[in-house]
């Protein structure tokens, strides 16, 4: 039996913008089918390593492999192609269009390339994977709306759609709580968690409590740097997380 | 349920219907009082509308805005009446047109397509003055005087063949190609392809994060609205008997631009009923004075200020909400 490979790996990953060390030597590893997050304060470098993972910057130093396949510094189609997707902290999505049509631009790629040119119609299958996301998401009442028109929440939630609309392996998370209401950030939780049984993810996000919660393991970063990694009792204790992250106390 | 683009694209059918319907009573009309002047000019009208509806595809669904789009009308105006003069073959004049559009289309939209906004239209312009001034001092072209002496044509349909020296006869061949054009846009923007466009012009980086290159989309769509300006102006020769170096000047893009946002941008329809009017206005106000370029930015101004989204944005909305009730019942 061949031990189970990190279906996401990152080897001393580093970027800099003219002489700010964004992300600076950074390595890790996310489980098959494990909640994986990255914390850190303001600045710590969380969205730039999001992007030299998922193709939006490509690193000075270091490797990303994804299922043990180097895939450094490939353009973001190609991640998306080998299974790797990714939702943004700013939402990112279609806001003249409406809520199916974003998500059947994304379910599309489950299409053989050929239905590109066939009808919208012919493509079953990313019709029927629209249904399943908006039901799954609890958008089903809104599927004609623009999506500008959305909530905040409701944008936030179609952020994830959007991108688990492909069926990628692993899945990047920056903040999808990101000024949402209480009521909304727990129900996120509990929608990440559903999510965690069928995709491996990579999350990015500061409610703690939610953190604790959900994390199989915590990967925390400070000024680029990664200070501790571990499960969340363990990465809590930390002694530099304590200082670097939680501040004073 | 259908959707909220499908439907649109629905009802612009219909308004073509109407736009064909309108072609076919001009038709008879112009037939019946032996009128010449007025189905040529109907007939040219048609033809910048197809240079429209290419400039539509890249404003209105990919978000890029051409100010050189009359690059590819002139290259087909060229191509076709240097065709016309060797062989006196529609065919060939289209077969030699396709293949330098696709050519051309190519090389410009890898340049052009290196950059975005402000930088595309300034590229695109570019592009089209060079070539421009290219022909201009070109003898062998016509120079200045432009290329002269296209012989009138049969074209041959299979089943039965038109002239070009016929004013009925060859109005009504444009009306059909134009229509074939829109079509073939129609179709192509209500596919997945299509939508990406839309997309494109909506939010690039996310179409990137979805799984699509977009340097590719764009260069396809780009390449479709070479094809469509550049099979218009192959038309052109065949109407007027020659191609002048004022096909490819900015008066030729802009035009076709100002066709657009009159029209309705994102219509693809607008653009065909754009250029009527435009036409249609051109030679109203010719008539009245020398001074008719100074109306026809008047109108565009209002335009622009009370109708934002064009001709098209009167009438559409409302089509739309009959056809989406008529789908859901
Ligand atoms: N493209 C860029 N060019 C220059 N500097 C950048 C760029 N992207 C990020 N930075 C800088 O890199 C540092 C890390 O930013 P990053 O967005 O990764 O932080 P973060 O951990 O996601 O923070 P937050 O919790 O506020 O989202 C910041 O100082 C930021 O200003
Ligand atoms: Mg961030």
């Amino acid at each position: 039996m061949t031990a189970v490979r990190p279906v996401l790996e990152v080897a001393d990953l580093s970027i800099s913008f003219g002489g700010l060390k964004a992300v600076d030597q950074v390595s890790f590893a996310v489980e098959r089918n494990r909640v994986t997050t990255v914390i850190g304060p303001n600045g710590a470098g969380k969205s730039t390593l999001f992007n030299l993972i998922s193709g939006a910057l490509a690193p000075h130093r270091g490797h990303v492999l994804l299922e043990g396949r180097d895939v450094t510094g490939a353009p973001p189609y190609r991640m998306q192609a080998a299974g790797l997707a990714r939702s943004f902290q700013i939402t990112s999505l279609f806001f003249e269009l409406s809520v199916a049509e974003n998500l059947r631009l994304a379910a599309q790629v489950l299409e053989p390339r050929v239905k590109l040119g066939l009808p919208v119609g012919s493509s079953a299958k990313a019709r029927t994977r629209v249904q399943e996301l908006l039901s799954q998401f609890k958008l089903d009442e809104k599927a004609g709306q623009i999506v500008g028109e959305l909530s905040h929440g409701d944008q936030r939630r179609l952020e994830i759609a959007v991108a688990l609309a492909s069926k990628p392996k692993i899945l990047l998370l920056d903040e999808p709580t990101q000024g949402m209401s209480h009521a909304d950030t727990a129900d996120t939780a509990a929608l990440v968690r559903s999510l965690s049984n069928d995709v491996t993810i990579l999350l990015i996000e500061h409610d703690i409590g939610l953190v604790m919660d959900l994390s199989d393991t915590i990967v925390v970063m400070h000024q680029g740097r990664k200070i501790a990694e571990g499960a969340p009792h363990a990465v809590r204790a930390d002694q530099a997380v304590q200082t670097a992250y939680f501040g004073h106390a | 349920m259908r959707d909220a683009i499908t439907l649109q694209t629905r009802a612009g059918h219909w308004l073509v219907a109407l736009l064909v319907l309108g072609g076919l009573v001009f038709a008879v009309v112009g037939f019946a009082t032996g009128d010449t002047f007025y189905l040529r000019l109907a007939t040219e009208a048609l033809i910048f509308g197809g240079l429209a509806l290419s400039v539509d595809i890249l404003l209105g669904y990919t978000g890029l805005l051409s100010l050189g789009q009359a690059l590819y009308f002139g290259l087909g105006a060229y191509v076709s009446a240097l065709a016309l003069i060797a062989w006196q073959s529609f065919w060939a004049a289209i077969g030699a047109s396709l293949a330098a559009a696709l050519v051309c289309g190519l090389a410009g939209g890898l340049i052009a397509n290196r950059v975005r906004g402000v930088y595309f239209a300034l590229i695109t312009f570019g592009m089209a003055q060079v070539l421009a001034k290219a022909v201009y001092n070109t003898r062998a072209l016509g120079a200045s005087d432009g290329l002269i002496g296209v012989p009138v044509l049969d074209i041959n349909l299979g089943l039965f063949s038109v002239s070009s020296a016929s004013p009925v006869g060859f109005f009504l061949f444009v009306l059909a190609v134009t229509v074939l054009f829109y079509v073939l846009a129609a179709y192509l923007l209500d596919t997945p392809f299509g939508r990406l466009l839309i997309a494109l012009k909506a939010n690039e980086n996310r179409v990137l994060f979805i799984g699509y290159r977009t340097s590719t989309l764009r260069l396809g769509s780009y390449l479709v609205a070479a094809v469509i300006a550049t099979l218009s102006g192959a038309l052109y020769p065949m109407l007027r008997g020659f191609a002048s170096p004022e096909l490819l000047f900015f008066s030729t893009s802009g035009n076709a631009v100002i066709t657009v946002i009159l029209g309705g941008v994102g219509t693809l329809v607008g653009a065909l009923y754009g250029s009527v009017l435009l036409t249609i206005v051109k030679s109203v106000v010719g008539s009245w004075t020398e001074h008719h370029l100074i109306v026809i930015g008047l109108i565009f101004m209002a335009v622009v200020v009370l109708l934002p989204k064009g001709l098209m944005g009167l009438v559409q909305p409302a089509l739309v909400s009959v056809l989406g009730r008529g789908s859901r019942r």
